[in-house]
C-alpha cells in the first residue's frame, strides 16, 4: 500500500494506490437541516438513470431518516461494529481506516450486503430517536429528534470501490474527480460493493455489472448541476468543485463552505476515503451523534450554522443553494444581494438574501369581503 | 492377514470402478472422431481420469486463505481439430442465480496462448506471455437451458414500477424500443459480452496477467455443464491449441468457483500448470 495525505484526518494513511488527485473535484454541500424528505431527489435519479431491467432496487440516491434509517440496511452500523471503536485527538484521527485495518488477503475491510438489506429502503422512516410518551404535545425546543441524511456516491478522493476492484474497472476522472465504474470492463465480481463503506455501488443482475451515481457527468460537462440537486425542493444542495486545504479560493462557494466556514463536514470521516459530499449538520441532533456521523468538527458547524443569521456571507451563501441549475464557480455578496458566476466569469445567478414580503389586511375593504388564506 | 486385508479392499474398488481408466498424472486427450457434448455422454469413459489437487488463489489480492474445493477430476478428448475437457467437482449447493451478495458456480481452464520454452505464469499469464482461457458460468447455462431475461425469472415476486422501454408510444420489438432498453443498461450498450443475455455458457477470452482479463479471439468455445445432487460436471471445448498436434505436448491449469462459499473473480480455487498431452484412442 502507498502513504497518501487524507486531510479530513489530520494525518497521512495507507491505501492500495499513490495519490493522484484529480485536476478539479466534484464535490457537494447538503444542509441536512433543510431536507424534508420528499424523496424528489430520489426519484430525479430513479427515472433519469436506473428505470431499466435489473436496476429496480438500485437507489443511487437515497434519503434516510436518522438514527434509525439506512440503506442498505445498517450499512453504517455493521461497519462502525467492525471497525470496533476508534478516536480522534482533536481533528487527527487516530483509529485506522478500512484501509490499515484490511484482514490479510483483502484489500479493505468491507462486508457484503445481501439480497434482503436491500429490501427496506424506508425502514426508520420519520422513526424519533426515543419513543414519544402518549399526550405528548409539542414543545420547543423538541423533546425528541431525528433528521433526514440524502445521500449519493462521495465520488471520494481515496474511492474504497476503486481500490477493491482487482481488475481496474472503476476510475477516478482526471478532469472532476468523478468515480466511475467502466461498463465496458466490469466483469460483475462485486468487489467494490464489498468495499464501498457507503453502499453506493450497485450489482446489476441482468447484466451481471455492478453499477453506481455517475454525478450525472453529462450534466457537470456543460456546467449544469446533477438531476438530484435541480430537483430538490428543500434547496439543500450545493454542486461545485472543491479546492485542496492549501489551495482554497474565499469566493468559491464549496470552499467557503467547507474549508473557511467549516460548517459542511463529510460523512464518515473515519472510514479513510476522502468523501466529497459534505454535510451541514442538523442543528437539532445531539452533538455526540453528529460527531459519529461527521467527525470532531460538528460542533463548531452546528454553532457556526446557529450563528448564520449574524453572518451576511454566510447567510448569503445558503441562499444559493436551488436557486439555479447552473453550477457556480464564484460568489460575491453585495448588500442583501449575493450573485453568482460561472467558470468564465457570467453572472448566472442573482438572489435577494430575504425575499419581500407582502402583508394582505385580512379585510377586503373594497369588497367588503374577509380573506381567507389558502394555498 | 492384514495385507491381505488391503488386497481385498483393493479389489473390490476395482471391481466397483470397472468402466473407468485409470487415473493418470497429467491430462490426455484421447483421439476420437466425435466429440461429445453432454458432460454424462459415455463416451468419456474412453479417456483417463486426471484428479488435479486444487489451491486457494494465493497471490494477489483478494486471495483465498481457507480452502473450499479440494480437486477437480478432468477427462479430455480430441477429434484433432478441436479438445473437449470434462471437469467434475464437488459442490453440494448448486448458485446460478445472479444477484446482490450471490456468487455463481463456475470454472475455467487456462492454456499457453503460444508454445514457448519458458511457460507463463500460471496465476493468470503474464506481460507478453499471455494465456488463452475458456470461462463457463452456471448462470449463463441456466440462460441458455431456457431461463429468462427478466427480473422475475430471477424474483418471481419483483415488484417492478415501470420500465421506460415498454411505455407507449414505443412499439414492442421496435427498434426504437430496443434502443430505449439499451439505454437503461450500458454494459450491453457498450457490448461487455458479460452483460447478456446470453447465446453460450462459456467465452473466449486472453489474459497477460492477473487483472487483465478481456475477450480473445474467438477459439469455438463451446460447453455444457449439470448439477447432479453433490458436484457439478461441465463440458469445456475449444479449438485445439498451439502444442497438441500428435507427439506434441502443452500445459493447462484450471478453476474452480464455488458460488456458495462466495467464491468469484480473485477468490478460487485454481491450479498450477498441468501437461496437457494426446494419444490416440484404441
Amino acid at each position: 500500500m502507498a502513504r497518501v495525505y487524507n486531510w479530513q484526518l489530520g494525518r497521512e494513511m495507507s491505501y492500495w494506490y499513490p495519490e493522484s488527485r484529480p485536476q478539479r473535484q466534484f464535490a457537494a454541500v447538503f444542509d441536512t437541516n433543510k431536507c424534508i424528505a420528499c424523496q424528489t431527489c430520489t426519484l430525479a435519479c430513479k427515472t433519469t438513470w436506473t428505470s431499466g431491467k435489473g436496476q429496480e432496487y438500485m437507489l443511487w440516491n437515497n434519503v434516510e431518516t436518522k438514527p434509525y434509517g439506512s440503506y442498505p440496511l445498517a450499512y453504517d452500523l455493521k461497519l462502525l461494529d467492525m471497525l470496533n471503536g476508534q478516536s480522534w485527538a482533536g481533528n487527527k484521527y487516530e483509529g485506522q481506516t478500512i484501509f490499515e485495518s484490511a484482514p490479510a488477503g483483502e484489500r479493505v475491510l468491507g462486508w457484503r450486503p445481501e439480497e434482503q438489506d436491500y429490501a427496506y429502503p424506508n425502514v426508520g422512516e420519520d422513526d424519533c430517536a426515543n419513543q414519544v410518551d402518549g399526550g405528548a404535545f409539542l414543545n420547543l425546543p423538541h423533546m425528541n429528534w431525528f433528521f433526514y441524511l440524502a445521500r449519493i456516491c462521495n465520488h471520494c478522493t481515496y474511492p474504497a470501490c476503486l481500490a477493491s476492484c482487482p481488475r481496474g474497472s472503476i476510475y477516478k476522472r482526471p478532469e472532476d474527480g468523478i468515480v466511475l465504474v467502466d461498463q465496458g470492463r466490469c466483469r460483475g465480481y462485486q468487489e467494490c460493493v464489498r468495499g464501498c463503506p457507503y453502499k453506493k455501488v450497485f450489482f446489476n443482475p441482468m447484466t451481471g455489472t455492478s453499477e453506481k451515481c455517475i454525478a450525472c457527468f453529462p450534466k457537470i460537462e456543460q456546467g449544469i448541476q446533477p438531476q438530484c440537486f435541480v430537483n430538490c425542493i428543500g434547496k439543500i444542495r450545493l454542486a461545485g468543485y472543491l479546492s485542496r486545504p492549501d489551495q482554497v479560493r474565499e469566493d468559491n462557494p464549496l470552499d467557503y463552505l467547507v474549508h473557511v466556514k467549516k460548517i459542511a463536514l463529510p460523512l464518515f470521516p473515519q472510514f479513510g476515503l476522502e468523501p466529497n459530499v459534505y454535510y451541514i449538520p442538523p442543528i437539532h441532533a445531539p452533538v455526540s451523534f453528529n460527531q459519529q456521523l461527521f467527525g470532531p468538527g460538528a460542533g463548531d458547524a452546528m454553532k457556526a450554522y446557529r450563528n448564520a443569521g449574524n453572518d451576511p456571507d454566510l447567510a448569503s451563501l445558503l441562499c444559493l443553494f436551488g436557486s439555479t441549475e447552473m453550477m457556480v464557480s464564484r460568489f460575491r455578496r453585495t448588500g442583501d444581494v449575493i450573485s453568482g458566476s460561472d467558470d468564465k466569469g457570467a453572472e448566472v445567478v442573482r438572489v435577494p438574501m430575504r425575499e419581500p414580503v407582502y402583508i394582505r389586511p385580512a379585510i377586503d375593504t373594497k369588497n367588503q369581503l374577509v380573506r381567507i388564506n389558502c394555498p | 492377514m492384514r495385507y491381505a486385508g488391503i488386497s481385498v479392499a483393493i479389489l473390490l474398488m476395482s471391481a466397483g470402478c470397472g468402466k473407468s481408466p485409470k487415473q493418470v498424472t497429467e491430462v490426455v486427450a484421447v483421439e476420437r472422431a466425435a466429440l461429445p457434448s453432454n458432460p454424462t455422454d459415455a463416451a468419456w469413459d474412453e479417456a483417463p481420469e486426471h484428479q488435479a489437487k486444487l489451491l486457494p488463489q494465493d497471490q494477489v489480492e483478494p486471495r483465498v486463505l481457507t480452502p473450499t474445493t479440494g480437486e477437480v477430476r478432468v477427462r479430455a478428448l480430441t477429434n484433432g481439430s478441436e479438445v473437449a475437457f470434462r471437469l467434475e467437482w464437488m459442490d453440494d449447493s448448486k448458485s446460478d442465480k445472479p444477484g446482490p451478495a450471490m456468487m455463481i458456480d463456475a470454472c475455467a481452464i487456462q492454456i499457453p496462448a503460444r508454445m514457448e520454452k519458458d511457460l507463463p505464469e500460471p496465476q493468470m499469464g503474464q506481460d507478453g506471455k499471455p494465456v488463452q482461457v475458456t470461462y463457463w458460468r452456471a448462470d449463463w447455462q441456466a440462460a441458455v437451458d431456457g431461463r429468462g431475461d427478466t427480473i422475475r425469472d430471477l424474483y418471481p415476486n419483483a415488484s417492478i414500477d415501470h420500465y421506460p422501454q415498454e411505455a407507449k408510444p414505443l412499439a414492442p420489438g421496435s427498434d426504437a424500443q430496443k434502443e430505449m432498453a439499451l439505454r437503461y443498461s450500458p454494459a450491453r450498450a457498450l457490448g461487455n459480452i458479460r452483460g447478456g443475455p446470453r447465446a453460450a455458457p462459456v467465452e473466449d477470452l486472453v489474459a497477460n496477467g492477473p487483472g487483465t482479463l478481456s475477450p480473445g479471439p474467438s477459439l469455438g468455445a463451446k460447453g455444457k455443464g449439470a448439477h447432479q445432487k453433490d458436484h457439478w460436471s461441465v463440458v469445456i471445448s475449444r479449438k485445439l491449441p498451439e502444442g497438441l498436434s500428435p507427439n506434441q505436448r502443452t500445459h493447462i491449469a484450471f478453476a474452480v468457483w464455488q458460488g456458495s462459499q462466495r467464491e468469484s473473480g480473485a477468490r478460487k480455487m485454481r491450479t498450477g500448470w498441468i501437461t496437457l498431452s494426446r494419444r490416440s484412442g484404441s
